[in-house]
């Protein structure tokens, strides 16, 4: 009865799989959203270098300027500064208030997610009500009480930012992590006896990464535009720190005689949370181990 | 070979003797049931489980049987402290792990495993499989990276699967393979004791014999105990050593697998037995199906249990419970009537005339060993 065990199986290796990179590759939507990623984080990060003149040189001869003038391509804003300028520093402070808000709030959003989920019994009820809670103060009145306690400032945003994300991760963690638990694979790995801990990081969390992923990259759009506009109430970046959404309000005032000023920033925007999103999505199916080739 | 065969008499007798390797007593699982958004009141109790008792030895297959939400699975969980009892005694090896948490449980759990129904649900989708199989060992501080590599080749070499295997993840095999992957990975801490919670409903019928066969094989290889629970009774008289049968959270009777089969003394379990299809129209008429549905665990009959469906229900059976009574040794009923219940009346030989019987039997061995290569 030996050959139910001794079954060979043929020993065909299989070509070895595509790395991360050429499955994320393979979807030219993605490659176009990773492409103009890559570019709008080395803009932001070489902005000096890169920045025709100063962002805080103006010129008032300049103001509003429009797009295609003699050495401003996309014009000057109100005072009379480059608008290519303002773009590339204000990038900078965008894309590092949305990655902090979104890695600090998400994953303690999602830490907590878990620990409700795993612990149902006991902390379900006690986190989720806290989380309910948290989501009943609007983000721009966290804002306003951060900057009252630390004053105005990208700090203060940030935090309001990640305060604001923390329940909304939280209770997308926990819907996808109740799903798992569900699962026969959570139950194996408890009756293997290991410890709690490395059940939620090694079994638990992995499973619930896509939807985490996903909820991200949204969040990443929502708290640029969120942090836009708590700069706008003068919670946030103070001018003259160019910020897009800073940039895209102050804008609003000439909005029928100079356009260009409040729409550029509004694109970019556009642009950065469409590209995230777009790889977002295709990073999580590239992650999907089921969904590899 | 499989344990069954290669065991002889005396030695099983020797077995007997020896102290059991898990022994429930009394054991119960009650659910509440609450109604009400936000000041919950309990309104009733679900009895899944409701005072099981068995033992089981060493190297010994005890198959739990009965109808879908008797309490089957709910008993396995128990048995495996994955869910907690309301009452009840668990002694594994001797030792009382009713109590038993934290590291102390931790450690246990290496001596007891479990292989799941449904094998597309029981591998993390994230580890390959040769994480997943080391990993039990690696939790338990079993060898050092290149020694749990070299054991999670052989152990794939053993349940049939080839070494490059390891690398892929679990989404790249079939049912049965997965199942197969499983059974490894249970078996990578080297437990004494697998409980196998229906482990080949889930598969064709043409791989169930396969993995059926991997566990007896496992079993005469390792001295391994089986708490098998399973639907099927065509692959628990394959499989198991002794049966138990439950009905409604209780076991009804347990017996030998060979007495159970040909003198089961109780109607529920000859009720079950009935309803396996035998090849022989001559049978036709002469069985009648057991009718109603399972009372709700929530609110059992009064009495026995089995009254409500009963075809030899009498009016002691709607008022007093009946004890399990020993029939023969070994041979547990838990009904009034164990003892005067007529003779079965079914020919579980299949109602074959001999020759067919022997035909059928040259076709059987004829066809494992190419079942068993496929």
């Amino acid at each position: 009865m030996s050959a139910t065990t001794a079954q060979p199986a043929a020993e065909v290796r299989p070509p070895r799989r595509a790395g991360l990179l050429r499955r994320l590759l393979r979807d030219p939507g993605a490659a176009v959203a990773l492409v103009f990623a890559v570019l709008i984080v080395l803009a932001a990060v070489f902005a000096p270098l890169l920045a025709p003149t100063d962002p805080y040189d103006n010129d008032l001869s300049l103001a509003m300027q429009p797009p295609g003038s003699p050495g401003l391509p996309l014009g000057a804003d109100s005072q009379g500064r480059d608008m290519i300028t303002r773009l590339l520093y204000g990038l900078r402070v965008s894309l590092l208030m949305g990655v902090a808000a979104v890695a600090f709030g998400g994953s303690i959003g999602a830490l907590l997610g878990f620990l409700a989920a795993f612990y149902q019994r006991w902390l379900d009820g006690p986190i989720m009500r806290l989380m309910d809670m948290m989501l009943s103060f609007p983000a721009i009145l966290v804002g306003l009480a951060i900057a009252a306690i630390f004053g105005p400032g990208i700090f203060s945003v940030v935090l309001a930012l990640s305060i604001a994300t923390v329940p909304l991760m939280a209770r997308i963690a926990r819907s996808s992590a109740l799903v798992v638990m569900r699962l026969d694979y959570i139950e194996a790995a408890r009756a293997t006896g290991m410890t709690d801990f490395r059940l939620i990081w090694r079994h638990l969390a992995p499973n619930c990464l896509s939807a985490i992923f996903v909820f991200g990259t949204l969040r990443f759009g929502q708290v640029i535009l969120l942090g836009s506009a708590l700069s706008f109430l003068g919670l946030g970046a103070q001018p003259p720190t160019p910020e897009l959404g800073a940039m895209a309000s102050e804008g609003r005032n000439f909005l029928f005689f100079a356009p260009h000023i409040a729409v550029i920033p509004c694109v970019v925007i556009f642009a950065i949370v469409l590209a995230f999103n777009v790889l977002g999505d295709a990073l999580r199916d590239a992650l999907d181990p089921r969904l590899r080739v | 070979m499989s344990a069954a065969e290669i065991l002889t008499a005396p030695e099983r007798a020797g077995h007997e003797g020896a102290s059991p390797l898990l022994e429930v007593e009394d054991l119960a699982k009650h659910w509440p049931v609450r109604r009400g958004l936000i000041l919950a009141r309990q309104v009733g109790t679900v009895r899944a489980v409701d005072g099981v008792s068995f033992h089981l030895r060493r190297g010994e297959t005890l198959a739990l049987v009965g109808e879908s939400g008797c309490g089957k699975s709910t008993t396995a969980r128990l048995v495996l402290r994955l869910i907690e009892p309301s009452r009840g005694a668990l002694r594994f090896d001797g030792e009382d792990i009713t109590a038993l948490s934290g590291a102390s449980l931790r450690r246990m759990r290496r001596r007891m495993q479990i292989i799941f129904q449904d094998p597309y649900a029981s591998l993390n989708p994230r580890l390959t499989v040769g994480e997943a199989i080391a990993e039990p060992m690696l939790v338990h501080g079993i060898g050092d990276a290149a020694s749990r590599a070299a054991r999670v080749r052989e152990l794939l070499g053993l349940v049939g699967l080839a070494s490059f295997h390891a690398e892929r993840y679990p989404h790249e095999f079939s049912g049965g393979q997965r199942q197969r992957i499983g059974i490894a990975r249970a078996l990578s801490v080297q437990p004494e004791l697998i409980v196998c919670d229906e482990p080949v409903s889930a598969l064709d019928v043409s791989i169930q014999a396969q993995v059926v066969n991997l566990l007896k094989d496992l079993q005469a290889r390792f001295g391994l105990a089986y708490l098998f629970i399973a639907h099927d009774l065509a692959v628990v008289k394959h499989m198991a050593d002794r049966v138990a049968v439950m009905y409604l959270g209780r076991i009804v009777e347990i017996a030998d697998k060979r007495a159970l089969f040909a003198d089961p003394r109780h109607p529920y379990t000859r009720a079950l037995l009935s309803a396996i299809p035998h090849p022989d129209p001559a049978r036709r008429g002469r069985v009648k199906p057991l009718g109603g549905d399972v009372p709700s665990p929530m609110n059992p009959p009064p009495g026995c249990r089995f009254h409500t469906r009963c075809p030899h229900a009498a009016a002691i059976c709607r008022e007093r419970e009946p004890p399990a009574v020993e029939v023969a040794p070994g041979h547990r009923s838990a009904c009034h009537f164990a003892r005067e219940l007529p003779p079965a009346g079914l020919d579980f030989s299949g109602g074959l005339t001999p020759a067919a019987a022997r035909r059928l039997a040259l076709f059987a061995s004829a066809g494992r060993p190419a079942a068993a290569s496929v």
